[in-house]
């Protein structure tokens, strides 16, 4: 008696609930990533591919989580910590989060107007308008629209492959490197593993994934599908990590150059694997900094605001949410003000935010995974034991990495 | 209302009677005094008494007390506790140690665990707010909690740093922005983090406006939008599910007991069920039609058969059709009788011996028409009528050239069916215009 219209339904709601994972996956690979994968690659060669195994697996395991506590709860990340966990560790958290997130959009303006200079346009032009356009597209509220279409522009970042093949990377010396990893013990080396691990798993992404699964209101009945999504937008992330890496492995590595930025890698490109690869490589980069910069603040404004208890949403008029527009204004405009002040100490800004995103990352996991493991908020749905294996291994790593990287200049003085 | 601290004042001698005014988050992990001014342990919650009638202007009096001993963790009865102020320090003190039995508690609700931190409804601003702070007042024999802290302030004092700040401030002649709430217009709706089942009554939520009511329902979390949901009586409940997204129907859809649901749906209008029921799975939408009274469901059955996008689909069946003979006072009598929804009374009806068609007239002619007069003298011919196998792109534009408020739908042999509502034709615009950005 109903419409026909299984098949179709059962399409249509794959593609509806295809999306929190592999947005996040996207995002994931933004200006800060793309920077930290090519500096790793010119410096170390392929010899730190292997990290993005762990990474994949830890990624998969607390996406996992965040959907599972969004779909059963309906709250999210941020509600969560500040009912359960006080007010306290809720301001330390999302105190560092609104810090390391004005490092991070800086980071994000860097990569628009590092992109955008290849191609010949001033970051004094770029920077501004790119940054107007990403206000217009929020306050707007073409938000979604927006992010729908950055989504399918995300798919240029799979150009890093072209990029990559065009460099003529040796297969065997990668397949070599993956398998039996080597680690040399330093601080540069341990600082670029904490950055791969780091950057894969940014603090705001855990809150960014629950907020997006509660938004597609997903069931814990399409729990197969938001799988299948995770592990699509994980290998996604590690996908184009892991061309990137190779891209410039096999290029700036072998011919021993140096580099500090994302942009620095198209430039070096060019001579080494053709105009057409460096033009990809700062395309992708391009894509991938407009998109978070969209993101990030906005995600950002919105879960301080949710913890705290402002009023908060783009739907929101100026007087209803002052919080929120003033948190959102000030993000965006203190991080293009940074990049357009010459010789910005943009090193040190983005060497900080990561220190505190190292900080803040295992205090968050430690709240996810107690509030996962509570019975009276997850039901029956608490943690199995090989979830909290992997998660409580991958906490009490992650601490000793972020402890290590924070003592270990210590050392080296 | 909300309220400047003032109105709720700090000065603690008023005439005769002397009170004192605290925060929540002052007293918690303060130490309790024994008569001898030996600690006995500290402060970890207070029980508040849960009238069922919260309608009542009166306060809820803090009942009992929990207090943290070494290791172990004691409920107390409020009753021989005393709190003061003494040189602005707070002090706790105890005559006599006498444990609640287990009903009382079922009775109350704990400050720290089930309001401090979580979302309630702020009646007035009609909207969620999360708690702060509460503040209480002591008056010589009892302790009422009295308001709701959401402001700024009430967080920097939860840090720790609210004195220090407002110090700082002072000098630069700023005075740091509060906002309370009075207890009487607030609500609490988050009980997830109770193990148990609370039988409570809403009742407060019920003065809202049902779309007021199913934005908060749609903030809320999972557990509690389905509690405050299912504590609506069956009209309001219907009211709401109206009003709700999509999303929020499936999921109340889904999570409560398939009676109610079909208790619910009964009382909406048959064209909204079947919009709803349509998004379920076919199993799940036949399991509640089967349970709906069959009157209700067979309207609803009725309206699945239309494809989406015809006028059928989105169709009011509830219309109201007379005969032309009938007189005006027949009518406003027949009126009176059946109480009609609002929606039904946009556009009435005449039609023949076959359930033809024939004219139509609208509340206003029938006001102002004598109570003797016939409804022939005073119906005109529908100026448009929609068929319901016709395409719903054309609505809109037919609705606003004629501005009516309901134009009738016929099938092909002219028989009445129902009636578009400029309601329903809004909501589908704004849907396709969401859809498309």
């Amino acid at each position: 008696m109903l419409r026909h219209k299984h098949f179709f339904r059962r399409i249509g709601l794959f593609l509806v609930i295809l999306g929190p994972g592999i947005i996040t996956g996207s995002v994931d690979n933004d200006a800060g990533g793309i920077t930290t994968y090519s500096v790793a690659g010119a410096v170390y060669g392929y010899n730190l591919l292997w990290t993005l195994i762990p990474s994949f697996i830890v990624l998969i395991v607390i996406q996992e989580m965040n959907a599972r506590m969004g779909i059963v709860t309906g709250k999210g990340l941020a509600d969560l910590i500040r009912e359960n966990a006080g007010v306290k560790i809720t301001f330390f958290i999302f105190g560092g989060l609104y810090l390391a997130d004005i490092g991070n959009t800086t980071t994000e303006f860097a990569g628009i107007a590092g992109s955008m200079e290849i191609f010949g346009i001033s970051k004094y032009i770029s920077v501004p308008v790119m940054g107007f356009l990403v206000w217009i597209l929020v306050v707007k509220g073409t938000y979604k629209f927006a992010e729908r279409l950055f989504l399918i522009f995300s798919v240029s970042l799979l150009t890093y492959v072209v990029s990559a093949i065009m460099g003529n990377p040796r297969w065997s010396e990668i397949g070599r490197a993956i398998i039996r990893p080597q680690f040399e013990m330093n601080t540069q080396s341990l600082a670029m593993i904490i950055g791969i691990v780091g950057t894969t798993i940014a603090p705001w992404m855990l809150f960014y994934m629950q907020s997006s699964v509660i938004e597609k209101g997903l069931k814990m009945k399409n729990y197969k599908y938001t799988i299948i999504d995770i592990l699509v937008g994980c290998v996604a992330t590690v996908v184009v990590a892991f061309f990137i890496i190779v891209a410039c492995a096999s290029t700036l590595h072998v011919n021993g150059i140096h580099i500090n930025e994302a942009k620095d890698a198209a430039l070096a490109l060019k001579p080494m694997a053709g105009e057409l690869a460096s033009a990809v490589f700062a395309f992708g980069l391009f894509v991938a900094s407009v998109f978070s910069a969209t993101i990030l603040p906005l995600a950002t404004a919105f879960y301080v605001c949710e913890a705290f208890g402002f009023e908060a949403g783009i739907d929101k008029k100026w007087d209803e949410a002052r919080e929120f527009y003033v948190l959102y204004t000030f993000i965006l405009v203190l991080a293009m003000v940074i990049i357009l002040i010459p010789n910005a100490p943009l090193i040190f800004i983005s060497l900080w935010s990561q220190v505190i995103n190292g900080l803040l990352l295992p205090v968050v996991l430690l709240c996810m995974i107690l509030l996962v493991n509570n019975k009276k908020i997850m039901g029956p749905y608490v943690n199995k034991p090989l979830n909290n294996m992997i998660g409580w291994s991958t906490i009490i790593i992650l601490i000793g990495l972020s402890f290590t990287l924070l003592i270990l200049p210590l050392f080296n003085r | 209302m909300i309220c400047h601290p003032s109105c709720i004042s700090n000065s603690k001698e008023v005439h005769m009677t002397s009170f004192t005014t605290f925060y929540l988050s002052r007293i918690i992990g303060r130490k309790v005094y024994d008569a001898n001014g030996k600690v006995i342990g500290i402060v970890k919650d207070l029980l508040i008494l849960f009238h069922q009638a919260s309608q009542t202007f009166e306060r809820p009096v803090v009942i009992g007390i929990k207090i943290r001993k070494g290791k172990h963790y004691g409920i107390y009865s409020f009753h021989h506790f005393d709190i003061e102020k003494i040189r602005g320090k707070l002090r706790v003190s105890c005559s006599q140690l006498v444990e609640l039995p287990q009903d009382t508690l079922n009775e109350g609700l704990f400050l720290a665990d089930i309001i401090l931190d979580k979302q309630i409804v702020d009646l007035n601003g009609r909207k969620l707010v999360r708690v702060n702070d509460v503040r209480l007042v002591s008056v010589s024999r009892s302790t009422h909690a009295i308001a709701v802290d959401i402001g700024i302030e009430g967080l920097l004092r939860r840090i720790g740093i609210s004195k220090q700040l407002k110090w700082l401030l002072s000098l630069v002649k700023i005075s740091m922005p509060s906002k309370f709430i009075l207890w009487e217009d607030v609500e609490a709706v988050d009980f997830s983090n109770l193990n148990i089942k609370l039988s409570k009554s809403y009742s407060k939520l019920q003065t809202l406006h049902p779309s007021d009511l199913a934005d908060i329902i749609e903030e809320l979390g999972k557990k509690s939008s389905a509690d405050v949901f299912s504590a609506l009586d069956e009209e309001q409940a219907a009211d709401v599910m109206e009003e709700l997204e999509p999303d929020a129907q499936l999921h109340l859809i889904e999570t409560l007991p398939v009676a109610k649901v079909a208790d619910v749906l009964e009382k909406m209008p048959a064209d909204e069920v079947a919009d709803i029921l349509d998004a379920l799975e076919d199993d799940k939408a036949e399991l509640l039609l089967n349970e709906m009274e069959s009157d209700s469901s067979d309207e609803v059955r009725e309206l699945l058969e239309y494809p989406q996008n015809t006028v059928g689909s989105i169709m009011f069946t509830d219309v109201l059709s007379f005969k032309q003979n009938n007189t005006v006072e027949d009518v406003i009598r027949e009126l009176r009788n059946r109480k009609p929804e609002a929606s039904e009374l946009y556009n009435l009806f005449v039609t023949n011996e076959h359930e033809e068609l024939i004219a139509a007239f609208s509340l206003r002619d029938l006001v102002v028409a004598e109570p003797g007069s016939r409804i022939e003298q005073i119906m005109s011919p529908s100026p448009v009528c929609l068929y319901d196998d016709q395409e719903l792109d054309e609505v809109a534009e037919v609705i606003s050239k004629y501005s009516m408020l309901a134009i009738p739908v016929v099938d092909n042999n002219s028989v009445l069916q129902g009636m578009v509502l400029i309601d329903d034709v809004v909501e589908d615009l704004i849907n396709k215009r969401r859809t498309n950005k």
